[in-house]
């Protein structure tokens, strides 16, 4: 009988997924699996140079500094983006939750998602207007302050940072709500009623229940801020030199491709790590 | 008599069924954007006149050009290609060899070009000479207020922080080639270039990508001076920019880009008539006036009116003497040179 | 109790900070669509030229609508697998799960030009080709990671002794399925549906490699003009579009419902 339950499980687990992860396997795995063997090969996919199976790209990684000086360059900036990320989102998803009720809340809701639905590029440049000397808080500080201001934060490391928080943030504020939206309001009532004071609420309460939503939201900013490029190109200027950008030129202004995917597979497994290090932290602290 | 009629009906009606078959064409391009090819009255024009429809499909770097063509083939009929990779385009197959005898104003190319060597590899057209300019510099005239005459104006204590630059690691080695008084095309002292482009890295604001960033920097004050191409600096002038483009003494990189036929497409001959229209000089003094690059076509050339752009500055014998012609890079030049430009800016964080 | 008067209203003038901060690049962007200066320069010269322009410009609009489509479809498709494979995650254990989910990381981690190009080669190698069906394709499997992410996280928040209590008083699988997990993760799909739009909509690197000469999106529109730059024509079609969805928000947000329990 245990056994039937179980095969009878497998099956329909194997029927909820695999439509899924066939699709994923065609348009995803089975490229990226191509792009892995290019990362072995001496030579790029085409031309009629002699190729060899190798693992001098890998070795490239660990023989030039400055590969992994920008990777941890790259890592410190997806700390960096995700810690603001969670600490900006993670309020706001609660005032959210919490103490909008109704109609507004709906609306709110789709309101801190409507940005995400213009294009990353026009909200880039649109930044670069902002930021810069002359630019549109340069001129409202100048207008609203009796003192002259110069604020100019175009081609900085902040620069990057505020066009990717932005960029980000909803993701943050999205599945942060999703999980707060499902604390019970009476759990929070009662142990408010037995005398609990606010921060042993948030403490033991209200972050341990909606810390799955947490950790979703910062995973979804971490990994992708990691290996980004078009922020850091755009509003980095000569300060936008990160990982993802060398890995771009790998592609663009060589036609390396065996080292550029390296390096991104070099990424992958990196940040994997750092999920794998962090995974059983977080299981704990469950 | 009968069998004559019936034999002119059917010739008749195979012309009709060619132009038809003509007239149905859609020549695919592939070119930068909002490079000549694309200008909406140009298209139209064309259009109009062949009867032939063109669509676009845009790169945004030679490699991914060369992707695009290897992935795609019988996909494009006309495809923009640098002079540098023509060779490897050839040699990898992706082009075909072009019967320059439905090419009414190829004879009118100026010889030098039409028959430069990288465009006719093994004595065959691959890419017929369409236009050519150089990569010097441009300043902004409100801020600058003389003109330099001397490239190292980039390393002038003065302007620092106050310069642009191109995050390409090609053409930053060869300026610092050119500051170091070398043939672009056969650098010896790789040392001297990368101390060079080092002692640039901190005169250096920002990087430009595209040339809309590089009106908007100049236009914002974000710096004062920047590389830039001939024809964009004809186009930004013309859109009233207070901007001047300068050939130092010590020269410029020119580059010339020639329109080929990749292999398998399926409409070379009106390929062959876009091609011949985009030579045609009164195409060209249209384009020149909104800003171009220039042509290789001496006919279309002489036909600039006197204060043009590329009559003023690439017309002048003095200024054409000191540029220095790209020639094709080998890959592991490119990767050294990438290799240098990327630790030169990870380091420089 | 006035503490917590306070608290909320504090609460809420931050909200209204942080829809301020989202909303900066947004208003700029809007400006700017009425600015004369091509060069984005300040201060604004009011103008609908670029309107008028773009009105003439079929290559945009009907780039928009291409983007709009195919980011519906994407929608659709991803939201519905997406789901189904969170569903069996959070409901059954089984030999390779972990694998599975450590799968999701991939396609997320790794930059999308790097994708984009693989799937170019990959596609190319097995016949598929480049045209809708191949910018389909990426996007889908670009934006499935995204909602099997989001509605996990839903679900962790629900209590497998509610499945147990419905099959224990007789109901199928899918009875289960449909009136007990589908309405408590019915928020979570709603998320990972305007995530799966979004991770559509703005795709430029993928569709910009997929998509065919002639047959494009307004992302990769937009990408391609990337070295000449674009004019602000883009920044008035993207304040439309804006307009337009800020106003079918109005209308779901009258009939949806993230979390009325």
């Amino acid at each position: 009988m245990g056994a039937t339950l179980r095969q009878r499980d497998n099956f329909r687990a194997v029927l909820l997924i695999s439509p899924a992860y066939l699709w994923l396997l065609v348009a995803v795995f089975l490229p990226l699996s191509a792009m892995l063997f290019f990362s072995f090969l001496s030579e790029g996919p085409f031309g009629d140079g002699a190729r060899q199976l190798v693992l001098q790209n890998y070795l490239e990684f660990f023989e030039k500094g400055f590969y992994s000086k920008l990777l941890w360059r790259s890592l410190k900036l997806g700390a960096v983006v995700t810690a603001l990320c969670l600490l900006i989102g993670f309020p706001c998803a609660y005032v959210l939750a919490k103490t909008i009720k109704g109609r507004w809340r709906e609306a709110l809701f789709l309101l801190v998602i409507l940005p995400f639905w213009s294009n990353s590029l026009v909200r880039i440049f649109s930044w670069a207007i902002v930021l810069r000397g002359n630019g549109v808080i340069d001129a409202t500080l100048n207008k609203l302050l009796p003192f002259e201001v110069s604020v100019n934060l175009m081609f900085t490391y902040s620069a990057v940072v505020i066009g990717l928080v932005h960029s980000y943030l909803p993701y943050v504020i999205l599945t942060s709500y999703l999980t707060l939206q499902a604390i019970d309001d009476s759990l929070i009532d009662a142990a408010r009623s037995l005398g609990a004071p606010r921060r042993t609420i948030l403490l033991r309460i209200i972050l341990p229940l909606s810390l799955p939503g947490l950790v979703a939201g910062g995973v979804l900013v971490f990994v992708p801020v990691v290996g980004s490029f078009m922020e850091p190109r755009i509003l980095g200027g000569r300060a936008g030199t990160f990982f993802g950008t060398v890995i771009e030129d790998q592609f663009v202004a060589v036609f390396n491709w065996p080292l550029g995917a390296a390096l991104s597979f070099t990424l992958l497994a990196v940040v994997l790590l750092i999920l794998a290090v962090a995974s059983p932290v977080l299981k704990r602290a469950q | 008599m009968k069998r004559e009629f019936g034999l002119s009906i059917a010739a008749g009606l195979t012309a009709v069924l060619v132009a038809a078959g003509a007239q149905a064409a859609e020549i695919r391009v592939l070119n930068w954007n909002g490079y000549g090819t694309d200008l909406e009255w140009a298209v139209k024009a064309f259009e109009e006149k062949t009867g032939n429809s063109v669509v676009h499909d845009y790169f945004n770097s030679e490699q991914e050009m060369l992707t695009k063509l290897r992935t795609n083939p019988g996909a494009y009929d006309v495809v923009l290609i640098n002079s540098a990779f023509t060779g490897q385009a050839e040699k990898e197959g992706l082009i075909q060899a072009i019967d320059t005898s439905g090419i009414a104003n190829f004879a009118d190319i100026a010889p030098n070009m039409a028959t430069n060597p990288d465009l006719v590899p093994g004595g065959e057209v691959y890419g017929v000479a369409w236009t050519w300019g150089l990569t010097s510099f441009a300043i902004n005239t409100d801020a600058v207020p003389t003109t330099p005459t001397s490239i190292n104006v980039f390393w002038d204590e003065q302007y620092k922080g106050k310069i642009g630059w191109r995050d390409d690691a090609l053409e930053s080695v060869q300026f610092a080639a050119l500051a170091t008084g070398q043939d672009i095309n056969d650098i010896k002292d790789l040392d001297a270039v990368k101390a060079k482009l080092a002692a640039l890295m901190p005169q250096i604001k920002t990087f430009w990508s595209s040339e809309n960033d590089w009106n908007q920097f100049m236009a914002a004050g974000d710096f004062v001076m920047a590389p830039y191409w001939s024809g964009s600096a004809a186009r930004s002038i013309a859109k009233g920019l207070p901007v001047e483009f300068v050939v130092p003494d010590e020269g410029a990189i020119g580059w010339l880009d020639g329109l080929s036929i990749p292999t398998g497409s399926k409409n070379v001959d009106a390929a062959r008539a876009f091609i011949n229209y985009m030579i045609d000089p009164e195409f060209y003094v249209r384009w020149e006036a909104e800003g171009a690059p220039a042509t290789a076509n001496a006919k279309a050339a002489a036909a600039l009116p006197d204060d043009s752009f590329n009559r003023t500055v690439l017309g002048n014998a003095e200024i054409v003497a000191r540029v220095q012609f790209m020639q094709p890079v080998s890959e592991e030049n490119r990767k050294a040179y990438l290799e240098l430009w990327q630790e030169l800016k990870a380091n420089s964080q | 109790m006035a503490m917590n008067r306070i608290l909320m209203r504090l609460g809420r003038v931050y909200l209204g900070l942080i829809l301020v901060f989202l909303y900066v690049p947004i208003m700029v962007m809007a400006a700017m669509s009425f600015n004369a200066s091509e060069f984005y320069q300040l201060p604004i010269v009011f103008t609908t030229d670029w309107y008028a322009r773009l009105w003439n410009n079929s290559a945009i609009l009907d780039a928009a609508w291409n983007s709009i489509w195919i980011a519906s479809v994407t929608t659709i498709i991803a939201t519905a697998l997406g789901t189904a494979a969170a569903i069996a995650f959070f409901r059954y254990d089984f030999r390779g799960k972990a694998i599975l989910q450590v799968l999701l990381f991939p396609p997320i981690a790794i930059p999308w030009l790097i994708t984009g190009t693989a799937m170019l080669i990959f596609f190319f190698a097995i016949g598929i080709g480049r045209g809708s069906r191949a910018v389909l394709l990426g996007h889908v499997a670009l934006a499935l990671p995204y909602v099997i992410v989001v509605v996990t996280a839903r679900l962790r928040t629900f209590d497998p002794q509610l499945e147990e209590a419905a099959r224990s008083l007789g109901a199928s699988s899918w009875e289960v399925t449909r009136f007990v997990t589908l309405p408590w993760i019915a928020p979570g799909v709603t998320a990972g549906a305007l995530f799966a739009f979004a991770v559509s909509f703005d795709q430029f690197v993928v569709s910009y490699f997929l998509s065919k000469p002639g047959d494009v999106t307004l992302p990769v529109l937009i990408y391609s003009a990337i070295r000449k730059g674009f004019t602000p024509e883009i920044n008035a079609v993207s304040t439309i579009i804006i307009v337009f969805s800020m106003a079918m928000m109005v209308v779901v947000a009258r009939y949806a419902k993230f979390g009325e329990r």
